[in-house]
């Protein structure tokens, strides 16, 4: 019997972005769910709460993204209630430590040439180094660890609005309005991206991940350089 | 004429073969295959290998992640040098990302190529090392080091690691060893190497500088700041011309006294 892998994503989810800010982290994500150019459902979350510690999140392959959160649950619980310490301390799954858990079991299936089609995001608080965390792992294994990240096509929509705005004293509610406003650029450019977006934010008193919402967008395509496409020196260059 | 006994012929896919309609004559797309190409497709048709015949979509296991390493041997130290800008394709995913990762406090290994399997192949040389120690309660040598490397890319010679590695540290007898790899093991000992994407840049600049080939002066010692000096210059012309190359340049400079790393900055386009 022959073994199947997989070659390509079927129903995938867009970029997921997110940033380090003065006392947490945030990351955001829309709720399109993709099955190549048909819109499939406006409302499947991407971001995950994990056991009120770690942010997750993913693009990419849907049901991937599944697979990788119900083992992820399962090892969080684990550590909470089965570890050898867990009888005497209060452990509980730290976020860097999950960040080098997927890396292993990514690189384990590229290896086998049948990976798990994502880029995942990891967010959470390092009590450690009294410090936010934010990573990210792709489908090959490759790690970082970043004061921004931006998955898919937030890579090339989005990072260059972040890193042009982003300082490390970052209020939460600069923050906020940093995101909503990269995800209204990914919404009008990333054609399979949509306006309705999650947001998530862990601090070191936990995580909090919100439930999806509409960006405003009732003033939609009237941004001057959509009504006048302009090829000319005083515009925007045009499309 | 129609003998009962031959098969029916079967209607050719062409329209216009059989077809009795008379304005065939003048219809200028009788005989023409009809498909989405159009009426010029029939005309000088490419066969691009796509649309033709079946094709398989593959999925790579390696991706090239950029950058590049540069070691030097001096005569009682060794420099090793890398950019710390990591991309994949156009875009640039990290512009501190450090290439460098230290060994003993002897050594240090630099590699560009694929991250992951870089990362990968760390993790494996620092088990190793550590049950070295473990097993003979002492620290591995920089020629120990090489080998050991060497051969831990050969155990993959048919899944390579995509790690394009230069190895720089002090040898036992207190002089600067360099050692430069392929990606399936192959390794030698050399005064200067480079690899990575600006390879191509650095390594015909240091020949001459370093290495004194192709010079007619006398050729003297050089002080490690000199060299740190000349490494410096070379990651500037490699980062003008090679996009994988630029943001920071990390430089460790290795002696019997231990390890320094300095950072200095590139262009970041």
């Amino acid at each position: 019997m022959s073994k199947q892998r997989t070659t390509q994503p079927i129903t995938t989810g867009t970029s997921v972005i997110g940033l380090v800010y003065d006392g947490g982290v945030m990351i955001a994500a829309d709720t399109l769910l993709s099955y190549g150019s048909m819109a499939k459902s406006f409302n499947t979350p991407r971001l995950y709460n994990i056991e009120d510690r770690i942010l997750l999140g993913a693009s990419g392959e849907y049901s991937d993204l599944q697979e990788i959160v119900a083992k992820v649950k399962a090892l969080a619980l684990q550590e909470t209630t089965n570890s050898m310490e867990s009888i005497y301390v209060d452990r509980k799954l730290p976020a860097k430590s999950l960040w080098n858990y997927l890396r292993a079991v990514m690189y384990q299936k590229r290896s086998k040439m049948n990976p798990y089609w994502n880029d995942v995001v990891v967010a959470g608080w390092d009590d450690q180094a009294d410090k936010p965390f934010l990573g990210t792992v792709d489908k090959l294994g490759t790690t970082l660890q970043e004061n921004l990240v931006a998955t898919g096509f937030g890579g090339y929509l989005a990072m260059p609005l972040l890193r042009e705005k982003w300082r490390n004293d970052l209020s939460e509610g600069e923050a906020r309005a940093l995101l909503e406003d990269a995800m209204k650029v990914l919404f009008y450019r990333d054609c399979r991206a949509s306006a309705r977006i999650q947001l998530a934010k862990c601090t070191s008193d936990g995580c909090i991940v919100s439930e999806p919402y509409e960006l405003d967008h009732s003033n939609g395509w009237n941004a001057p350089s959509m009504i006048r496409a302009a090829g000319d020196l005083d515009g925007d260059g045009g499309w | 004429m129609y003998d009962s006994a031959m098969p029916p012929r079967s209607k050719p896919l062409r329209s216009g073969g059989f077809n009795k309609n008379t304005s065939s004559i003048f219809d200028p797309l009788a005989g023409q295959i009809h498909n989405s190409e159009g009426y010029g497709a029939t005309l000088g048709k490419i066969d691009h290998g796509v649309t033709e015949n079946p094709y398989e979509r593959r999925f790579s296991p390696y991706d090239f992640n950029g950058g590049t390493c540069v070691a030097i041997a001096g005569s009682d130290y060794a420099v090793i040098a890398a950019d710390t800008r990591l991309s994949s394709g156009y875009e640039i995913l990290s512009r501190d990302m450090s290439k460098l990762h230290t060994l003993t406090d002897k050594c240090i290994l630099g590699s560009a190529g694929c991250k992951t399997d870089v990362d990968q192949l760390r993790s494996v040389l620092d088990i190793k090392m550590k049950m070295y120690h473990h097993n003979h309660r002492k620290t591995m040598t920089t020629p120990a080091v090489a080998q050991m490397l060497g051969n831990t890319l050969y155990y993959k010679r048919f899944f390579p690691y995509y790690a394009f590695n230069v190895f720089g540290g002090i040898d036992e007898e207190g002089k600067g060893a360099v050692y430069s790899y392929d990606a399936i093991g192959s390794f030698e000992r050399t005064p200067v190497t480079a690899t990575g994407s600006g390879q191509a840049y650095i390594i015909p600049l240091l020949d001459n500088v370093i290495a004194h080939r192709n010079r007619l002066d006398e050729k003297r010692d050089l002080l490690k700041e000199e060299v740190v000096e000349i490494v410096k210059d070379a990651f500037i012309s490699c980062g003008e011309r090679d996009i994988y190359t630029g943001d920071k340049v990390e430089i460790a400079v290795i002696t019997k006294d231990g390890i320094e790393k300095t950072y200095f900055d590139l262009k970041a386009d």
